[in-house]
């Protein structure tokens, strides 16, 4: 019963969609504040080489993750330093995070005398909650036997989401996305709100691009997560810019990836349509449930923070 | 009290060596910080320079080279002007020079051998100027007639337009592919008659088709009264829609302008230096090196021309760096580096520094006249 399509198709949803899952509440987080990075990939992939990097070094996974979070949040700190301090495009500042965090990553996998690409990591990321529970009809798969960053980015979504809708300084979060100078005359520090978030955001994007490089494939390679952050940024419309609908989004969007392996099994006809094709499919949903979901006014409705991408001149006020 | 604080302040009319200034100290900046990272791991950063220099100019042979390395860049660059002027955030310049690839390499294989090359070139820049304002316009009708916001449909349609190619040459047996390798699939390679003609090493005119493009695109927003209501519309709405302007047309006009520029990029480099489509020398992400190229220009139409051609340096110079032990991706830092220091330099044309007395300052903040623009 465990081996069918369907639980198959779940527990591939649910390893591919991981990685997203932090790299979409990472931006949900960010264009809250009002922010909108498109620095995701680049940030990902700082997290993903430095994450490897240090758990290659010293052999310790935990400090793989603190050092991809603490990438992630120090290479986010560009971006938040143009768009906030400088006040300058955050469309063109954060596709300049991704050109050079492209570079920058496949650049430390490759320089040196003993580069790391081609290399295993030392350690990666396995299934833990295995044996008994796992083997549940239906719910063990789903569940248990993943490894920890799969409970930890439900645990990132689920606590994001309380942070934003159940305590005050997520309410002055959203509120400086909202309207920033309003925020400011009830006391709110509106460029201290936007730098915190924008470097929380950058960290967990960078977490989820070293889920690439510590769990899905414990080796480094050039580029490693393909195209998942730009991906994730539009999924932040499907989840509606709410952090525990991420999961949701996250997974589906994985599922979509893994259909194209479930119908070459289904056998004829539907194995007949080409792999190439059906990998268009997540993307072409993608901007259908924009067009759909986001266009003209709906976008607000939906829960886009009403100053996402306007810069705020405190002096304007 | 002397203490001295800086401020910024809104310049009124920026000078002109300010504009030329930040673009080229965002070069420089760009390359220290390269810099220091190839320091780190134990390259002598004057000596990698000097070779992608000497590589990207230091003979015939890679000044043709460069050339050619910078023609799509042109082109992608205008794509980028273009648009970014209308605060149109086409970011899929990629995907729509793919779709031009495909398109001016299929009318090309369309119309097979023995067609002359004065009707088969016209032919495939067209085809390819069609196939990228095509493209465009699956984000440029959503955004004009719906109010979808074109960047992430612009950025999905680079991924759809990616697998196509990848349909077309691996997943099927198109009319693109080469029929004579079944071991290893290749695009098949376009007719002598739809080929440009090299004429210095294997630079051919392609180059004067883009610089021509971006004069003719120079002449249309600064010329024309077309180009004058676009620019009305780029600077406020309101403004445009009270002159009478209709803004969606002008939206709409832009956006495909933009995807034409791009594909007609993808067409002249598969009728040229790639003389087939494959993805392995197309997916370069020359539409999105096209945005640096825009942004160093700072959006000026001509600018392009010459800032392509330096982003085609770089780029030529990127392979020959493995020679020397110095990973080609050190490139793509300098030119993210290049992007994120012109940007951040738009501060600096947009606003001026001052150090004045502490006192001052919070007397100015107060009084509302620091800083804002």
């Amino acid at each position: 019963m465990n081996d069918s399509q369907l639980i198959l198709t779940i527990a591939a949803a649910v390893t591919y969609g991981t990685p997203l899952i932090f790299a979409i509440v990472g931006e949900i987080i960010t264009e809250r504040a009002g922010i909108l990075n498109l620095g995701v990939q680049g940030i990902m992939l700082v997290g993903a080489v430095s994450g490897f990097w240090a758990t290659f070094n010293t052999g310790s996974l935990t400090l793989g993750v603190v050092a991809a979070l603490a990438a992630g949040a120090a290479f986010s700190f560009i971006h938040a330093f143009t768009s906030i301090t400088l006040r300058v495009n955050q469309i063109v500042s954060g596709l300049a995070l991704t050109i050079f965090g492209t570079g920058l990553s496949s650049f430390l996998g490759r320089a040196g005398s003993e580069p790391l690409v081609g290399n295993p990591s030392r350690e990666a990321f396995t299934a833990v909650l295995e044996g008994g529970l796992a083997d549940l009809p239906v719910i063990g798969p789903l569940l248990f036997g993943h490894n920890l960053l799969v409970y930890l980015a439900w645990a990132a979504a689920g606590g994001a989401s309380y942070y934003l809708f159940r305590t005050r300084m997520g309410l002055s979060l959203r509120a400086v996305g909202e309207d920033p100078a309003s925020s400011e005359s009830v006391g709110i520090n509106v460029t201290w709100v936007r730098y915190a978030h924008v470097m929380a955001g950058g960290a967990l994007a960078g977490l989820g691009g070293a889920y690439f490089s510590l769990a899905l494939v414990p080796t480094w390679q050039d580029d490693p997560i393909g195209g998942a952050g730009w991906i994730a940024i539009a999924l932040v419309i499907l989840a509606s810019w709410r952090p525990w609908r991420a999961i949701f989004a996250a997974y589906l969007f994985g599922a979509a990836e893994y259909i194209q392996f479930t119908l070459q099994t289904l056998g004829e006809p539907w194995s007949n349509v080409p792999s190439t094709i059906l990998a268009m499919l997540p993307f072409a949903l993608a901007i259908a449930a924009m067009i759909v979901l986001a266009s003209g006014k709906r976008a607000r409705y939906l829960g886009a923070p009403a100053n996402l991408a306007i810069p705020y001149f405190r002096e304007q006020r | 009290m002397n203490l001295r604080l800086l401020i910024s302040e809104p310049r009124g009319l920026t000078p002109l060596w300010v504009k030329l200034l930040i673009p080229i100290l965002s070069v420089l900046a760009a390359g220290f910080v390269a810099g220091v990272f190839l320091y780190i791991t134990g390259e002598t950063p004057s000596a990698v320079y000097a070779h992608m220099l000497r590589s990207a100019f230091g003979s015939s042979r890679g000044w043709s080279e460069t050339l050619i390395s910078g023609t799509p860049l042109i082109l992608t660059g205008l794509a980028a002007a273009v648009a970014f002027k209308m605060l149109v955030w086409n970011i899929g310049a990629e995907g729509q020079f793919l779709m031009g690839a495909i398109a001016g390499s299929g009318i090309a294989i369309w119309l097979g051998d023995g067609v002359a090359p004065g009707l088969a070139l016209p032919l495939v820049v067209l085809a390819g100027c069609a196939g990228g304002a095509a493209w465009a316009s699956a984000s440029a009708l959503p955004k004009v007639y719906l109010g979808t916001n074109e960047i992430i449909t612009t950025l999905m349609l680079n991924f759809i337009a990616l697998r196509l190619m990848e349909y077309l040459i691996f997943g099927s047996h198109s009319p693109w592919r080469d029929s004579g390798f079944s071991t290893f699939p290749s695009g098949r390679p376009l007719p002598e008659g739809a080929r440009f003609p090299e004429f210095f090493n294997r630079l051919d005119i392609g180059v004067f088709i883009a610089a021509a493009a971006a004069a003719g695109a120079w002449y249309l927003f600064n010329k024309t009264r077309w180009g004058f209501e676009v620019r009305v519309v780029g600077d406020s709405e309101n403004a445009a829609r009270y002159a009478g302007i209709k803004v969606p047309g002008k939206i709409l006009g832009v956006f495909l302008l933009s995807g034409a520029f791009a594909g007609l990029a993808g067409a002249l480099f598969v009728a040229g230096p790639a003389g087939a489509l494959d993805p392995r020398s197309l997916n370069l992400g020359l539409g999105f090196t096209g945005i640096i190229v825009a942004a160093l220009a700072r959006l000026n139409l001509l600018a392009v021309i010459p800032v392509g051609i330096l982003l085609g340096a770089l780029n030529n110079a990127g392979p020959s760096l493995q020679s020397i032990g110095v990973p080609t991706a050190t490139v793509t830092m300098l030119e993210g580096g290049i992007l994120i220091f012109a940007v951040a330099g738009e501060f600096l044309i947009a606003n001026r520094l001052r150090r004045v007395r502490a006192r001052r300052a919070v007397a100015l903040q107060t009084a509302g006249e620091g800083g804002g623009g």
